[in-house]
């Protein structure tokens, strides 16, 4: 049997057993404001445009005011309507959408969504334009501290998100929108 | 066959097309340099990502066991492969077992080692590839000249009197936004009509039976999330153990490929979709032999960034294609002749040694020793070209002769003084090729170096 055999020629060829490294302690925690700082510039590499709220401005009211139309995931029972068994027609069909984002990385703008915040995982890919709110308060320095944070044995499906979908495959020329979403909208509050 | 100097010169005869190969890739590598510089911790990060593959080389059995009980405890399948046939038949099964018809595929360099495309074609299948320079290259029957950057090698008008033919595009028309939309909707078309979707793996955790895809257009998510099964192929060697080590890799893969702080998409597939199948291939086709050989083990630990290729003087200045192995670059003169040393004997003479290569691998792969190391023993299996070899040889006896040395010097500065221009750029004479010689001194720098220190002595003994 393959497995067997592959296994067999591991162990025979393997390395003298070595062990891992002793990785980087974790730094002190950098202030709230200095992360949002570093997150917003790492958006702005990325591709992604960001609004800031102010401290009095409510997140819900911001964006049901600002974008009525738009589906916002786990709101409003369109939950149920993008069921795991939504038609990837119907899904195909969505223009904007809103997700609520789990947590944010500011050394490289991405932003953590898992099955839990979308009930049919083509979601945040097939819609045209993907809006994320995120709370301020989860933004974390690096993808390290990122790591320690999420429970990954109990996640089916998760992703970094990080600016639109893009490539550079014609002559290195950037452009947005190859097959997901052509813009991405973070809202922090 | 014909060899990598030959086709390197066929890609040189386009001067502006070489040129801009050779800029483009060179700007790539210097955004990487900004990337890895944005890091202050970025050297510490090469040390701990080079020491996480030897160790998880040192224990990869035990690895892919404990890999293979949590995917199977997740609810998804796994397979073994040991070589390309079996796996591109393994493939083929799945596919038939549930009656589809329609693959697409996301970018995986394990499915081009293993001719899986024609494989699949040939028993009537139809596989598209949805990663856009993918796309480009398979409309144009051409392998990738690049691992990150498949059509790197083509300009836009190229791709746009493709595009003409193959999905109707405006005549005439090469601008990339133009283009890349209409690649978009042509391949919409394809992720929502497939019934199966294949992607390769960047890292495959142990510990959770989590595999990781990286994209940036996030063709792989469209296509996995679209169709009702999801096919992921794996070399033995993708495997690390948990998430404290992807940490370290997602903070360097796309810094080091293109200078990006991560790609856009980072998506991690544990269990299968609700009503879907989920399948990991894991593949060894000669990597647990390359396990048991000292030298060339390292070449294991590559994460496939392809900064090598974008440092590489000559590839830079070669294009991929003129590698013929599917890998081009400094990695896969490395992994070619492991792969069958007579068809690619060639590859190891394709660098400079230069080092810049081992300067920028994220995982300190000491690339240019392991070049050099395969020269040694394709010379020592006298695989080399006879011309080659009793040039060495004949390199050898001057070098090791003190007056076959000094004569040979003086002869050769004279022949370039007095001899007629027609007979040193001699077509025999490959180094007058394109570049003048220099001007020759009158003198060796032993004569020039004995007479100054001589003439030194007698000053500072006056003195």
């Amino acid at each position: 049997m393959s497995r067997d055999n592959i296994l067999k020629t591991i162990r025979q060829n393997k390395p003298e057993f070595t062990p891992l490294p002793k990785y980087l302690e974790v730094t002190d925690p950098k202030p709230r404001r200095e992360l949002l700082e570093i997150f917003e510039k790492s958006l702005n590499q990325v591709g992604a445009e960001f609004i800031e709220l102010s401290l009095n401005e409510e997140i819900d009211s911001y964006l049901s005011f600002h974008f009525p139309e738009v589906h916002q995931i786990g709101k409003n029972g369109f939950r149920d309507e993008y069921s795991a068994n939504c038609s990837k027609e119907k899904l195909d069909q969505i223009d904007t959408i809103i997700l609520e984002g789990h947590l944010g990385v500011a050394e490289n703008g991405a932003i953590w969504l898992d099955d839990s915040d979308f009930p049919n995982r083509l979601v945040p890919f097939v819609a045209q334009m993907v809006i994320i709110s995120l709370d301020s308060a989860k933004i974390l320095s690096n993808m390290t501290e990122a790591y320690h944070k999420l429970n990954m044995a109990g996640t089916g499906f998760g992703v970094f998100i990080s600016g639109p979908s893009k490539t550079a495959d014609i002559e290195q020329s950037l452009v947005y929108g190859a097959h997901g979403p052509k813009s991405l909208l973070v809202v922090i509050y | 066959m014909i060899g990598h100097s030959e086709k390197a010169a066929q890609f040189l005869k386009d001067e502006n097309r070489a040129d801009w190969h050779d800029q483009t890739l060179w700007m790539v590598r210097q955004k990487r340099d900004r990337a890895a510089w944005s890091v202050p911790e970025w050297e510490d990060l090469r040390e701990e990502a080079s020491q996480i593959k030897n160790h998880a080389l040192s224990n990869l059995d035990n690895y892919l066991l404990q890999f293979e009980e949590k995917v199977i405890g997740n609810g998804a399948t796994i397979h073994w492969a040991s070589d390309a046939q079996e796996f591109n038949d393994l493939i083929l099964r799945i596919i038939q077992k549930n009656g589809a018809k329609k693959i697409v595929k996301s970018k995986s360099m394990l499915t081009e080692e293993c001719g899986l495309n024609p494989f699949l074609e040939k028993n009537g299948l139809e596989v598209v590839d949805t990663d856009l320079g993918e796309r480009i290259i398979q409309f144009r029957n051409e392998p990738p000249s690049h691992i990150v950057l498949p059509a790197i090698h083509l300009k836009k008008e190229e791709i746009g009197e493709l595009f003409e033919e193959k999905l109707k595009t405006a005549k005439g028309n090469s601008d990339p936004q133009y283009l890349t939309a209409a690649a978009r909707s042509h391949l919409r078309e394809k992720f929502l009509a497939a019934d199966v979707a294949i992607t390769g793996v960047n890292f495959a955790i142990a510990d959770t039976g989590t595999v990781v895809v990286c994209t940036n257009e996030g063709n792989a998510d469209m296509g996995v999330h679209a169709a009702k099964i999801q096919i992921h192929c794996m070399g033995i060697e993708k495997i690390i153990p948990g998430t404290n080590e992807l940490a370290v890799f997602t903070r360097m893969l796309a810094r080091s490929a293109t200078g990006q702080p991560i790609t856009t998409y980072t998506s991690h597939y544990r269990e299968p979709k609700a009503g879907g199948q989920m399948h990991v291939v894991i593949v060894d086709n000669g990597r647990s032999k390359l396990l048991g050989n000292e030298t060339y083990r390292n070449s294991l630990k590559c994460i496939r960034c392809g900064a090598c290729m974008n440092t590489c003087p000559v590839y830079r200045r070669s294009g991929g294609h003129s590698y013929n192995y599917v890998i081009p670059g400094p990695i896969g003169s490395i992994l070619g002749p492991d792969s069958d040393i007579n068809k690619f004997k060639d590859l190891p003479f394709v660098s400079t040694l230069c080092g810049s290569c081992t300067n920028v691998c994220p995982v300190k792969i000491n690339i240019h020793d392991l070049l050099y190391d395969w020269r040694q023993e394709i010379s020592e299996k006298k695989l080399l070209p006879l011309s080659k070899r009793y040039l060495m040889k004949i390199t050898g006896i001057v070098l090791a002769h003190n007056t076959v040395y000094n004569l040979s010097g003086k002869v050769a500065r004279w022949a370039i003084r007095n001899l007629s221009g027609e007979l040193i750029y001699h077509r025999i004479n490959v180094w007058g090729r394109e570049r003048e010689l220099p001007e020759v001194p009158r003198e060796s720098f032993k004569q020039w170096y004995r007479k100054n220190t001589l003439e030194r002595r007698s000053v500072n003994e006056q003195g």
